[in-house]
């Protein structure tokens, strides 16, 4: 066990166990499934369990530096348990605790150190010219990079627009690539986290069983917001309002403006039948087409997919986004303009 | 089929079936989905798969389509259905045409009919016909030179975000001329293949310029509390390098109709435009002159941003499952094909000549209605119900612009 890899310190991959050269570093100690229950490595199971509590109490883990060994295998155990639980959110919650706790971590530590982090992570990134005064910060990232990590980032900050962007590269201080790997970490943890174990020893079970009870009491249905069981016309957001009234007076939709109106309706709740009632009262009305958007868009037909309306970013780049009100400012989709809409006229 | 589409398509099958028509091989054409409308029946045949780029040029031999198309994307299985046809990849593709944007000309060569009440009419087709409200028209569209400078435009904004900004070399870049009114680019690099259509969307919100902070009106929140008004900065990267130089330039040469034209009714900026180039945009002192507030430089700013973002399709580039016209191929509105040219030859290529398919012969046509154009080296037109005998290149775009049929 005295093994040291390379290119991290052992510290490093307790801190950051989601490194590849973790994996390098686990396995001289062959863990199996089987033997983790049994073969006096219940320091490990206790520590991974600790792991997957923290995240669901706390939203963080916390690192236990003094024990590294333990830190490092703790850690591919804590994803088994958490896969053992079947459960989505808690999969959600584990991996951004993971990532958050990481992407804190990193903004204490040496550029360098980033820099090398980064690269396991594939990024073409640089530091920029030491005392160079016409580079802005300290660090290039090739804008792909900066991409995938960004898009779904809601802070106008992080839009390509705004980002210092030149002959390919984006220039970002030290913050904001540590905020940048969160999202890497969070995407590498979820990603092995998505996967089927066929059988689990019993005493696994019972672990993810207590985790799963542990997860029903702390996140209770707080985060699940519910969709109004009737359609109510006034919580529509002004997008959604000039899609519908354009169709209704026959005016031409565009393809993504007919999608978002139909996605949304379908979403919240419009069956099928009355939407195709509700669109025959449109000029330009074909039955065979609509049925087969509408089904198409309901996850009915074809792949079987349910598609939802798209979120306001996208709107705005096809100009589908209108008549932007108070409310659409703190929303980054027209159905949660809509759920929330409801719900202060339900309590006005 | 009537003689003139008889006519056509016999052009058209010449083309394809000739040996020394030269049709460039499509990259990696076996992760490729190709796609053609077929001449006579109208339809879409998708979801074909061509091992070997000959199989394809045999195949068009073949068929004969009017149009004919390959995904953007590469898939393991590209013949399969959508859901299973496994995406790999894509290009980065963009796609502007003239019919999405505003031209000089105004459009004024199209004619469109309502196909209910038949209402007719030139100029810019409505969303609703003016008479009945109905929204399908007949179009009849032109490829003007004005048009096709407008597109130019476009795309010469594009290509210099793409050389500038994101950094792509030359190379990089495969520029080609649609085959009807516009052009399109095509990056193939390898690094950005793998973006999603989330990715795309923030490169397009970029190219139109959408979402710059600098521009935000409303007041921003800090925990509930508005902060008071913001200060006006441009640093010197990306967006904001872009919005300086434009307003620079704007202020050496703008006249008081310019200044109209960008919604600014003070003149402080035109009395002082010295100072201000080497106060504020030099040195970025932008509230050292007194007249000129934040929000008069935030006009100027959106102006600029207007006139500086590039007017692509959005649809297209954020597809990443997209069909495009296949280069070397025919425009079916036109009889033109689509023709690659390198990117720095876009001020100089012309496409009237540079796109012709058909060089040989002469036929007889009957022209309803044509204005005055150019193609293949000749000015023709403008014609009106005379018969005359043309270029078959001219007689063909004529019959695919339904302005012409063959005489007898």
């Amino acid at each position: 066990m005295q093994m040291e890899t390379a290119g991290f310190t052992r510290n490093d991959l307790a801190k950051y166990p989601f490194l590849k050269e973790t994996a390098e570093y686990i396995k001289p100690l062959d863990l199996q499934i089987d033997d983790l229950t049994s073969m006096g490595m219940d320091q490990i199971l206790k520590r991974a369990e600790e792991r997957v509590n923290e995240t669901i109490l706390y939203r963080r883990i916390t690192r236990n530096i003094q024990n590294t060994a333990l830190e490092i295998a703790s850690f591919p155990v804590a994803l088994l348990l958490v896969i053992a639980t079947e459960n989505s959110l808690i999969k959600k919650r584990y991996a951004l605790a993971e990532a958050k706790q990481a992407s804190s971590d990193l903004a204490n530590e040496p550029k360098e150190k980033i820099l090398k982090i980064a690269l396991d992570f594939d990024w073409k990134i640089k530091l920029t010219a030491k005392e160079s005064s016409d580079s802005p910060s300290e660090f290039i990232i090739y804008f792909t990079d900066y991409l995938r990590n960004t898009s779904h980032l809601h802070d106008k900050k992080w839009k390509l627009t705004n980002s210092i962007l030149s002959e390919g590269n984006i220039y970002l201080n030290k913050k904001d690539v540590a905020r940048l790997l969160e999202e890497e970490v969070r995407r590498r943890v979820e990603k092995r986290l998505d996967v089927k174990v066929p059988k689990f020893p019993a005493e696994f079970t019972l672990i993810a069983e207590r985790i799963k009870k542990l997860a029903q009491e702390t996140i209770g249905q707080s985060e699940l917001d519910e969709m109004p069981k009737v359609v109510v016309q006034a919580a529509f957001p002004p997008c959604i309002n000039a899609l519908y009234a354009d169709a209704a007076s026959s005016h031409h939709l565009s393809h993504i403006g007919r999608f978002t109106l139909t996605a949304f309706l379908v979403n919240i709740g419009m069956t099928p039948e009355s939407l195709n009632e509700l669109f025959k009262t449109f000029s330009d009305y074909n039955e065979r087409l609509t049925r087969y958007q509408i089904e198409h868009i309901a996850g009915e037909r074809g792949s079987g997919t349910h598609y939802t309306s798209p979120q306001c970013s996208i709107l705005q780049t096809h100009g589908v986004c209108k008549n932007k009100d108070d409310f659409c400012r703190r929303i980054y989709h027209p159905l949660a303009y809509y759920k929330r809409k409801q719900r202060t006229i339900n309590s006005g | 089929m009537e003689a003139s589409r008889e006519f056509v398509y016999q052009k058209f099958t010449e083309y394809y079936q000739d040996p020394s028509t030269l049709i460039p091989a499509t990259t990696m054409p076996e992760q490729r989905e190709f796609a053609y409308l077929m001449f006579k029946e109208r339809f879409m045949v998708r979801h074909r798969r061509f091992a070997e780029f000959k199989n394809l040029r045999s195949a068009l031999a073949e068929t004969v389509p009017s149009d004919v198309y390959h995904s953007c994307a590469y898939y393991e299985n590209p013949d399969f259905d959508m859901d299973k046809k496994g995406w790999l990849g894509a290009d980065l593709v963009f796609d502007i045409d003239a019919d999405h944007i505003p031209t000089n000309c105004d459009k004024i060569h199209d004619e469109f009919t309502c196909t209910k009440c038949g209402f007719s009419c030139r100029g810019i087709i409505p969303e609703t016909c003016p008479a009945c409200e109905a929204t399908k028209f007949e179009a009849k569209t032109w490829p003007c030179e004005l048009c096709i400078q407008s597109a130019r435009d476009e795309t010469a904004k594009l290509l210099d975000m793409l050389e500038n900004d994101f950094g792509f070399s030359q190379d990089d870049l495969h520029v080609y001329f649609s085959g009807h009114r516009g052009y399109h680019v095509h990056i193939e690099n390898e690094a950005v293949r793998s973006l999603d259509a989330m990715a795309r969307k923030e490169i397009v919100d970029y190219v139109t310029g959408l979402g710059l902070g600098i521009l935000d009106k409303e007041p921003e929140e800090k925990r509930g509390k508005s902060v008071a008004s913001k200060k006006f900065s441009l640093h010197n990267f990306g967006w904001n390098r872009r919005l300086k130089l434009g307003m620079q330039n704007f202020l050496l040469n703008a006249t008081k109709e310019d200044l109209k034209k960008a919604g600014i009714r003070n003149n402080a900026l035109l009395k002082n435009r010295e100072t201000i180039i080497k106060r504020c945009i030099n040195e970025g002192r932008w509230e050292s002159i007194n007249d000129v507030s934040v929000q008069t430089w935030l006009k100027l700013a959106e102006y600029i941003r207007d006139s500086q973002s590039s007017k692509i399709d959005t649809v297209v580039t954020t597809d990443i499952h997209r069909l495009i016209r296949m280069n070397g191929t025919l425009h079916g509105k036109t009889g033109l094909k689509k023709v690659e040219f390198p990117a720095k030859n876009l001020q100089t290529f012309d496409p009237f000549t540079g796109a012709v398919a058909f060089k040989k012969g002469t036929t007889k046509v009957l022209v309803s209605d044509a204005p005055e154009f150019r193609l293949g080296g000749e000015t023709l037109g403008p014609y009106k119900n005379q018969t005359v005998e043309l270029p078959v290149a001219a007689a063909v775009m004529l019959i695919c612009k339904r302005r012409a049929v063959v005489a007898n």
